[in-house]
């Protein structure tokens, strides 16, 4: 189980996330929603350690992540896919899936790097394995970026915005991969602006708005009108994002 | 006056001599101010304050004050306070320290160049921060500090010729010795000249080289 307990993060004076509460079990597919300074990219910089907590709690299975000791177990269990990639650039496309896999999980390169073929073949790019990625186009790029956070048999996958950079086809591309992850019972902790996809692949939605967790409702009861739609900001949010 | 190179004839062993020594030292020293520029490039863009003001005061110390000067310090002035060092130890020492201060600002550049994101990619999936540094973070810097790094070990090349103030036999210091041997500096020098120039081309061609391959993902672009 993933959970956030009431976690407060401020930046010099300006408060960023107020007292957020979310739980994430094992098969779920959690998508955080709010508008752009929401406080959303903060929330999973928190989860996986890059922000310290000014108050509050994250545990990942149990380790917390503000406490030096645990946060290397926590950081194993959670794998994060960055909305620019953020790919070793001196690196392949093999090259980045494996490095992690044989430093820190002491794997034996062999297997790691068959793994790493594996997944790349299972995202449609089998044969750009050995392609720097300066070589790919974005979209590739961000599957190897799945593929690489896949690589550490995460328990949780956490995305922020990871079609944001990207134009509507290599959009559909990555999506299609994460619907297929999703069927496949991978967790998720999915930041998005792609409302009808997050209406299609989760199990939750959240709601952020200026660093306070507005809603937290199963996706159906999100979209009905005496759920998150009675919220003026939700629907405010949701009729503004289907006009764009 | 015309150029007659066989004057130097007898003198050829001689030189070569000077200019093995010259390469050793450079060699020596190349390395020297490589590994010296990394660590201080290192402690300077450290979070450890102390560190950090060690290396500045390094770089700016050793930056601002003339070679000849450092290396008679070395060599005269230590000795003073009981530090005896041999010409070839001082000379590669000097090189290097000098040249380090120079390496690490072009290392410490391609390092702040690195965009933070690569570095969070790779902390989140639990590298620990030396297999960071050496997988990542000075790989992707040297991809745009090897070229300001060739300068400066190319300038290291040139300043070597100064050794020979302290008793070292380079090739500079028997070159002069030649000269005034055979009273032909013309001819001495054009071979020290062509000698330079090749050592330092040498260099260079294994930077333009060391660039291709750092940089090899940006070569025949697919797609
Ligand atoms: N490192 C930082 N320093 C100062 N302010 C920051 C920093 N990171 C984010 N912020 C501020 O926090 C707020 C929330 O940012 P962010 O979490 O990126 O929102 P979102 O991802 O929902 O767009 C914004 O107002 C942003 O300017
Ligand atoms: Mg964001």
């Amino acid at each position: 189980m993933l959970k956030v307990e009431n976690v407060k993060k401020a930046f010099g004076g300006t408060i960023v996330l107020d007292g957020v509460n979310l739980t994430v079990n094992p098969g779920e597919v959690v998508s955080i929603l709010g508008s752009s300074g929401s406080g959303k990219s903060t929330l999973i910089r928190c989860i996986n350690g890059l922000e310290k907590l000014n108050a509050g709690r994250i545990t990942v299975d149990d380790f917390d992540v503000s406490k030096p000791k645990e946060l290397a177990e926590a950081r194993k269990r959670s794998g994060t896919v960055f909305q620019l990639f953020n790919l070793y650039p001196h690196m392949s496309a093999l090259q980045n899936i494996t490095l992690a896999p044989i430093e820190v999980l002491k794997r034996p390169k062999a297997e790691a790097e068959a793994e790493g073929r594996a997944l790349l073949a299972s995202v449609g790019l089998g044969d750009r394995a050995d392609a720097y990625p300066a070589q790919l186009s974005g979209g590739q790029r961000q599957r190897v970026g799945i593929c690489r956070a896949l690589a550490m048999q995460p328990r949780y996958l956490l995305l922020d915005e990871v079609t944001s950079a990207l134009d509507p086809e290599m959009t559909s591309e990555v999506l299609d991969i994460l619907a297929k992850l999703a069927k496949s019972g991978t967790t998720m902790v999915f930041v998005t602006h792609e409302i009808e996809f997050a209406r299609q692949i989760s199990n939750r939605i959240v709601f952020l708005e200026k660093g306070v967790l507005l809603v937290d409702l199963p996706t159906a009861e999100f979209f009905s009108a005496e759920g998150g739609l009675a919220q003026p900001r939700v629907a405010q949010f949701l009729s503004k994002m289907r006009k764009d | 006056m015309r150029l007659d190179l066989t004057i130097l004839a007898p003198h050829l062993g001689f030189l070569a001599e000077g200019a093995l020594l010259t390469a050793q030292v450079c060699a020596l020293a190349l390395i020297g101010s490589v590994v010296l520029g990394m660590l201080v490039a290192i402690a300077r863009t450290s979070q450890r304050k102390w560190l950090n003001r060690l290396a500045f005061a390094y770089v700016d110390l050793f930056r601002n004050v003339p070679f000849i000067v450092q290396l008679f310090f070395f060599y005269y002035g230590l000795p003073e306070i009981g530090i005896y060092i041999d010409a070839f130890t001082t000379g590669v020492v000097a090189l290097s320290i000098s040249g380090g201060a120079y390496a690490s600002d072009a290392i410490r550049a391609g390092i702040l160049a690195i965009d933070d994101g690569i570095i969070e990619a790779a902390e989140v999936s639990g590298l620990s921060q030396g297999t960071t540094f050496t997988r990542i973070v000075l790989p992707i810097a040297l991809r745009t500090s090897i070229r300001p790094l060739g300068s400066v070990l190319i300038n290291m090349i040139l300043t070597s010729s100064i050794l020979s103030t302290i008793t070292l036999n380079e090739l500079t210091g028997n070159a002069k010795i030649v000269a005034s041997d055979t009273f032909r500096p013309f001819e001495v020098y054009v071979v020290l000249l062509v000698v330079y120039a090749s050592l330092t081309y040498l260099v260079s061609l294994g930077i333009t080289l060391l660039h291709r391959w750092l940089n090899r993902d940006m070569q025949e672009q697919v797609n």
